[in-house]
Parts: structure tokens; C-alpha cells; sequence
């Protein structure tokens, strides 16, 4: 082994070099774990969908609206237990900037068919009873200071109401989600709501339902209710297409573009911007310290420690940026999610994010130092001690 | 006391730009345990070369180089450096202590390549320090001393793993007289109370005065003459 005395003082020789590379590293290594946290909070309802869900949604595009009736022949397919009416509500709250996700879905099957959703506080029956109830994930509700019992006016975009007036929702319930595939940052309400708003002519905005979300009996086979639910309304009057929960909100990802290369590319690119200040700060030092590494040689000490002290000076350089790095990227989770807010809900910063960003560090750290090594390793102890500096 | 270096045939050669240069030419020297020998000659004549290679840090295109009964020149690159650590001090004249240690730090490294503790590091390098005069600055950098301090550093760092052989190329080349007289005196220490055998490459007559016996090498790499001083 080095001496590992000799590693740490070359390092903070000079201290200013060994700062700012190390900080560009924290920044690098900081922004590694954002990108590859935005990524694994867009996979993370992919990974946590229910098996025993099925999605129906129009063949053409989720953006065209399917008959009503199709909800009473889907429930009649064999293999489907219960059916549910989803539309994207799409409004706001006193202004644009203030977004999150509503939803009107049919109240009495929501709790049945997403036992995920756990309200921490009102309760499912006050949600039930009364038409204009909600319920609020606890992240939009701590945002916006709601309370079981409030009343929220949200503007309809998509949905709006004909003498512009506001819809009033009070909350019934706050929930926590227990899985990652429905996030703590929506509203749902009663889609008779919206149905009876639209027929009185109350409210106005597309006819008909946005998707069916189904739960299967327990032991029905997947593909073939798919199949069945498919094969029925082939012939229209809307062709619809029946995909699992999980393909479902993967269309959502692919939606925006393919994000998990995207964010390698750009991780990549923020990767071999380190590795070249990290490599560039190693090869100043190992010129630096050519005689030192004579000197070493000269007294007796075997090539393989010389190149030892190059290589772990560029470890522990990189341990203390990427360090730096990850630990502000696991301290900082709480701020990001809170800034990211309802706009990207999950935001969480994984031990597997850590890890990779850990195992990025190890690799500048020895990419940047084994040349360095090498070169002190082959240096002759008369060529390394006639160098003046 | 016998022959404790014998160099037999010593040849090296230079090549740079396609030139050839004989820095020794077969050259055959025998030096005593517990001599100290001034190595004096004209630029060119190879006597830092010949340091060089007896102190195990460059390879002899010809010859044999026999240390205390072995041939250096058969050993490997790890045996060699192992061989180093062991039995050469060495002494330069650019001082060559490790900038960012303290003179304790720089005297503890041979140590690190024995098998001594950590407490017994610090109390060998203590000694070796106070043994040059320079036991209150132990925890000075050595851009905090001056040449001659340096310099005494490197004799401290050379002795603590209490060598054989210790090689001195120019030692007092930097140095002011005083310094300079300071160095010579301790290596004459070295030499008369601790046995330690030194070549010494001088350009410095005054110098060369200290040691015991001068050894003139010529231009060219041939042995000049021999001569007794004390």
C-alpha cells in the first residue's frame, strides 16, 4: 500500500486545484443522481403497476373519448370483476401555475380497485355520500394547505364551466398512496359530477369516457380478457384497445420523448466532462511530483506502490467530489421533490441511485488515475529525479 | 576489512540524437567496507553514473557490480528496489526531500518499507534527526529550512534505516561553506563512529580533503589514479 500520508498531502497541495476540481465533481456527480432520479420516478409506475389491472382506451388516441355504454359490456366480459370510468379533468387551481392531476372517476370502485390509495385522514363513506366530494394526495394537499372539510374551486381548461364560474370540490379525504404507480399529488372526484354537469349543459368539454380501468376476478387469464374486451367492440362504433396497467403508463414515458436516453445522454456527456478535469487536475499533479516519484523509487519503494499514490490520489480525490456529490443529492431529495412538486410527482432519490452514482465516482477515479500510474509505474529513477518540477 | 563493492569491466553507454557516448569504459574499482571515498573527475568522466549504477538505480551495459557479495546487476527491478531499501542510503545534491512532508515525514519513509511500528518509525526518525542537529524541526516543511538543513534532513533520511552504503552525489554542490562543512563533518561521522561506507561524487577539492581516499576517475570512463588522504 502508498503511503497513505503522501497520497493526502499531494492532494491538498494545492488547495484551490483540489476544490474546484473536487466541487465540479460534487456538481457532476450531483447532477448524475437528479437525471437518474427524474428517470427512475418516470419508470417507477411502469414498475409498480398492478397485475390484476387492464387498462381500455380508445384504438385511435388516448385523446378520443369512448361511449359510455361500453362500461356495462365490459363488465358483462368473463374474467372482469369491476369497471371504473376515468376522465383527465385537466383544470387548475386559482391560477395556471397551480397544476396537479384531477381525475372524475366512479367513487364507488375506486377504493375497490386501487387499494393502494390509503386515505390518512376523512374518510371513504364522507367521500361517498356526497357528490362534490374529493379526495386530495397528501403532497397536493400540503402544498395548498387543504383540510378535510375545504373547499377547493378548480378552473376547468378542459372542462369548462359555461358561466365561468368555478368547480367546487370539498375534501373528503387526504390519501397516501402505498404504491409508486399512483402518486400522492392527485384529486379525484365523482365522475357523476362531471356527467351531470355536461348533460345539464352546467359544463362543457368532450363527451364520453377518457379509459376504463378494469380489475380482473382473481386467477382470469390476462390475455385472454384483452382479447375478449378487444375482440367485442371491434366492429365500433369505437375500436378500443386493451393494454396492461404497466403498458399503460409506459405510453405516458414514450409520450415525451424516449427520457431515459435522453437523460444518458446528457448524464453521459456530464460523465466525460468530469473524467477530462478529473484526468486533466491527475496529469498536473503527476507531472508535479515526477521527482517525488524518483525520489520514492530511489529509496527502495517497488513501482507498483509509486503508482499506487498517483492512483489513490485520483480515488480520493474523486471519493471526496462524488462524495460530496451524493451526499448532497440524498440530502437535497426532500428540497427537489418539494420544488419539482405536483408538476413531477415520486421524485425520490434511490439507495440504486447512490450506488450507481458511487460506482460512476469509482470509475472517473480510476480511468482519471491509471494513466498517471502507469507513466510513474515505467518512469527509470535517473529520467524521474533529472525532471526539475 | 575486505572489498565490500567490486566493480569488474564496468561499461555504459549513452545514446541520444543518434550518438554514442562511453560514459564508462570497462572500468574495475574495488572499495573497502568502511572507506570513504571521494569520486573526482572531469565532466563527462562518469562518476555520477558510477554512482548510479552502484547504487542499484540505472543497469551497467557490461560488467559485473558486486555489493557486499551480491551481483546487482542479475537482480530484478523489485529485487533491486528491495536491495535498495535494505543496504544504499543515498544523498543528493538537490536535496530531493518530498516537498509536502514534514523533515520527520521525509525521514520516516525508508521506515515505511520495514517492518517497524508506527511508534518505532517516529522514535528511529526522531533519533536520526536529532543525530544531524536538527531535532527541534522535525515538524518543518522543507521549504521552512534552509539548503544545509535540508541537506542534513537527506543524511538523516539516508541513515535511519541505518544502511551500509551511503551514496552522496555533490552533496555540498548547493550548499554555502559553512553548510557545506557542516555536511562533510557529518558525514565524516557516519563514516568514523557509525562504520557507514560512503562514496561521495565531488567537484569540490575541499571537500574530497574529508573523505579517506579520492578516487580520479578520467574523461572517458577510465580509472585515473587513487589517492590516501587521511
Amino acid at each position: 500500500m502508498p503511503p497513505f500520508q503522501l497520497v493526502w498531502r499531494n492532494l491538498t497541495k494545492r488547495k484551490a486545484r483540489f476544490l474546484l476540481t473536487a466541487g465540479s465533481l460534487a456538481i457532476a456527480i450531483f447532477l448524475l443522481c437528479l437525471l437518474r432520479s427524474l428517470v427512475v420516478a418516470l419508470e417507477a409506475g411502469v414498475k409498480a403497476a398492478a397485475a390484476d389491472r387492464l387498462i381500455v382506451q380508445s384504438k385511435v388516441s388516448l385523446f378520443v373519448y369512448l361511449p359510455q355504454a361500453y362500461g356495462t359490456k365490459i363488465a358483462a366480459v368473463e374474467g372482469v370483476e369491476r369497471v371504473m370510468r376515468w376522465n383527465w379533468f385537466g383544470g387548475y387551481y386559482q391560477d395556471q401555475g397551480n397544476f396537479f392531476a384531477q381525475f372524475a372517476c366512479d367513487q364507488d370502485e375506486l377504493q375497490a380497485i386501487y387499494p393502494e390509495i390509503q386515505l390518512v385522514d376523512g374518510s371513504w363513506d364522507d367521500f361517498q355520500r356526497d357528490r362534490q366530494a374529493c379526495i386530495v394526495g397528501e403532497a397536493t394537499a400540503s402544498k395548498y394547505g387543504f383540510k378535510v372539510g375545504d373547499s377547493v374551486p378548480i378552473i376547468g381548461a378542459l372542462f369548462p364551466k359555461t358561466d365561468g364560474t368555478t368547480w367546487d370540490f370539498r375534501v373528503a379525504g387526504i390519501y397516501k398512496s402505498t404504491k409508486k404507480n399512483v402518486d400522492d399529488a392527485t384529486l379525484f372526484f365523482h365522475y357523476k359530477y362531471l356527467e351531470n354537469a355536461l348533460d345539464s349543459g352546467e359544463g362543457s368539454g368532450p363527451a364520453g369516457v377518457g379509459i376504463f380501468v378494469v380489475k380482473m376476478s382473481p386467477g382470469a387469464d390476462r390475455t385472454e380478457v384483452m382479447s375478449r374486451i378487444d375482440a367485442m367492440f371491434e366492429q365500433g362504433p369505437q375500436v378500443v384497445q386493451t393494454t396492461t396497467e404497466a403498458e399503460f403508463q409506459a405510453q405516458f414515458v414514450s409520450m415525451i420523448g424516449n427520457v431515459p436516453l435522453f437523460v444518458s445522454s446528457i448524464g453521459g456527456g456530464v460523465m466525460v466532462a468530469i473524467l477530462l478535469a478529473a484526468l486533466n487536475t491527475m496529469l498536473m499533479a503527476a507531472r508535479e511530483q515526477t521527482r517525488d516519484i524518483g525520489v520514492l523509487k530511489a529509496l527502495g519503494f517497488g513501482d507498483g506502490v509509486v503508482a499506487g499514490v498517483l492512483l489513490w490520489q485520483s480515488l480520493a480525490l474523486c471519493a471526496f467530489g462524488g462524495g460530496a456529490g451524493i451526499l448532497l443529492a440524498a440530502s437535497t431529495e426532500d428540497s427537489v421533490a418539494r420544488m419539482l412538486g405536483t408538476v413531477f410527482p415520486g421524485y425520490e432519490v434511490t439507495a440504486g441511485t447512490l450506488w450507481s452514482a458511487a460506482g460512476a465516482t469509482l470509475l472517473v477515479g480510476l480511468v482519471a488515475g491509471v494513466g498517471p500510474a502507469l507513466r510513474a509505474r515505467g518512469l527509470s529513477v535517473i529520467d524521474a529525479l533529472r525532471r526539475t518540477g | 576489512m575486505g572489498a565490500l563493492i567490486q566493480l569488474r569491466g564496468l561499461v555504459k553507454v549513452y545514446t541520444r540524437g543518434g550518438e554514442t557516448l562511453r560514459v564508462l569504459d570497462g572500468l574495475d574499482l574495488d572499495l573497502e567496507a568502511g572507506g570513504f571515498y571521494a569520486l573526482m573527475g572531469p565532466s563527462g568522466s562518469g562518476k555520477t553514473t558510477l554512482l548510479n549504477l552502484v547504487g542499484g538505480l540505472d543497469r551497467a551495459d557490461e560488467g559485473r557490480i558486486v555489493v557486499d557479495g551480491e551481483d546487482i546487476a542479475a537482480m530484478t527491478g523489485p529485487e533491486l528496489a528491495e536491495w535498495r531499501a535494505e543496504k544504499v542510503g543515498f544523498v543528493f545534491q538537490g536535496f530531493n526531500l518530498i516537498p509536502v512532508l514534514t523533515a520527520q515525514e521525509n525521514v520516516e519513509l525508508p521506515l515505511l518499507l520495514t517492518r517497524l511500528s508506527r511508534g518505532q518509525r517516529k522514535e528511529h526518525a526522531k533519533s536520526a534527526l536529532e543525530l544531524v542537529g536538527l531535532g527541534d524541526r522535525r515538524s518543518h516543511r522543507p521549504s521552512q529550512l534552509s539548503g544545509g538543513q535540508e541537506q542534513r534532513v537527506a543524511i538523516a533520511r539516508a541513515l535511519v534505516s541505518d544502511p551500509m552504503l551511503v551514496l552522496a552525489d555533490e552533496p555540498t554542490g548547493d550548499l554555502d561553506r559553512k553548510s557545506a562543512d557542516d555536511v562533510l563533518a557529518l558525514l565524516r561521522l557516519l563514516n568514523e563512529k557509525y562504520g557507514k561506507t560512503i562514496l561521495m561524487v565531488t567537484h569540490d577539492h575541499a571537500a574530497a580533503q574529508q573523505a579517506r581516499t579520492i578516487v580520479h576517475l578520467d574523461k572517458g570512463g577510465r580509472l585515473g589514479r587513487i589517492e590516501a588522504v587521511r
